[in-house]
């Protein structure tokens, strides 16, 4: 079962309607980072169960974020949350592995059912 | 920006509209993608509300050589209502042209047929982007809005100017600074959009309902 969830995501705004779509039922640590590198980072301390990930952003934007998160540990399961949904963008990050996509703006059904794919996987 | 300091829309406000515009910007970047062969690349959206009248100044400070650029005009009406205006390079229209996979014309064509083609091309790419813009975030915030026919208000000449009437000093400019990359092509351009003292009322309310579904 995911525990742990680091956001990853410029936007405070954007982050925060993130975390309302958890569901309130079950509990969470959550970490939040507001640039890929500090996302990276705190991915590396935090060691979360599932990251949510942006694409747009400063320092270090989310696709570079992704290929160190993986680096760093390939089974990483990265969740982009993004805005820019061309299928260009889509199919990159799925090609660098990203676990998932999800449409901004995030809807609790959207993110009950990514919980849900990621604790069967984890088992 | 606060209401304290008598201006009209507070800082969570604009934090909101950045992110609301954000994803208004990739909506229209995908459906523009869909239709012409094109990958825009997309920055982190600056978002600013200025006085209208202050809009030249802005463009003028933005874009260092305002001589040649093209602007693509559309209006908008519902509760949310104004103008948007889409700035590219002067040239911009004429690099659009080979991405339609239709009404391909050559150079052979001739200098006026292809400055018609270059505006048209330009209307087609403003109008996508703008509507699929402006549209989203009226979804967003529920409302509906009609559009007017895009129009070319400057361009394809050197020396045009940015009328000093252009934009009503009434109204406010919602300056979304997305400098967007057409990858392939090497064109960026701007975004913004200007709407009255009364849309910028209804959008901080309809802004207050959009983020109580997530409290």
């Amino acid at each position: 079962m995911i525990r742990k969830i680091l956001i990853v995501d410029d936007s405070p705004i954007s982050r925060k309607m993130l975390k309302s779509c958890l569901p309130k039922e079950r509990e969470f640590e959550i970490a939040e980072a507001g640039d890929g590198m500090v996302g990276v980072e705190m991915f590396k301390q935090f060691e979360p169960d599932l990251t949510f990930m942006d694409l747009t952003m400063p320092v270090m934007d989310g696709v570079q974020a992704l290929v160190e998160i993986l680096n760093f540990n390939v089974d990483a399961k990265v969740v982009v949350c993004t805005a820019d949904v061309q299928i260009k963008s889509i199919n990159r990050v799925l090609e660098i592995g990203a676990y998932h996509i999800v449409k901004k703006p995030p809807t609790r059904e959207n993110i009950n059912k990514t919980l849900e794919m990621v604790d069967d996987d984890n088992g | 920006m606060t209401i304290d300091d008598g201006k009209i829309i507070t800082d969570e406000e604009i934090d909101i509209l950045q992110e609301i515009m954000n994803i208004a910007f990739g909506t229209a970047a995908a459906e523009l993608a869909e239709v012409i062969n094109i990958f825009v690349e997309l920055s982190v959206p600056y978002i600013r509300l200025i006085p209208a009248d202050e809009l030249p100044e802005y463009i003028r400070q933005e874009i260092h050589d305002v001589s040649m650029i093209s602007m693509v005009e559309q209006n908008f009406w519902g509760k949310f209502k104004g103008s948007a205006f889409l700035i590219f390079p002067a040239d911009a229209g004429r690099v659009f042209i080979s991405l339609f996979e239709e009404g391909v014309a050559s150079e052979d064509e001739g200098a006026d047929s292809m400055d018609i083609l270059a505006k048209e091309t330009l209307i087609e790419v403003g109008n996508i982007l703008i509507g699929a813009c402006v549209g989203k975030v009226s979804e967003l915030l529920g409302d509906n809005v009609t559009y007017s026919p895009p129009s070319v208000v400057l361009g394809n000449h050197p020396n045009d100017e940015i009328p000093q009437g252009l934009f009503d000093p009434a109204n406010s400019a919602i300056v979304l600074r997305t400098v967007f990359c057409f990858q392939e092509r090497d064109v960026s351009g701007f975004l913004f959009l200007v709407t009255s003292h009364e849309s910028v009322q209804w959008i901080r309310e309809s802004l207050a309902t959009f983020m109580a579904q997530y409290e």
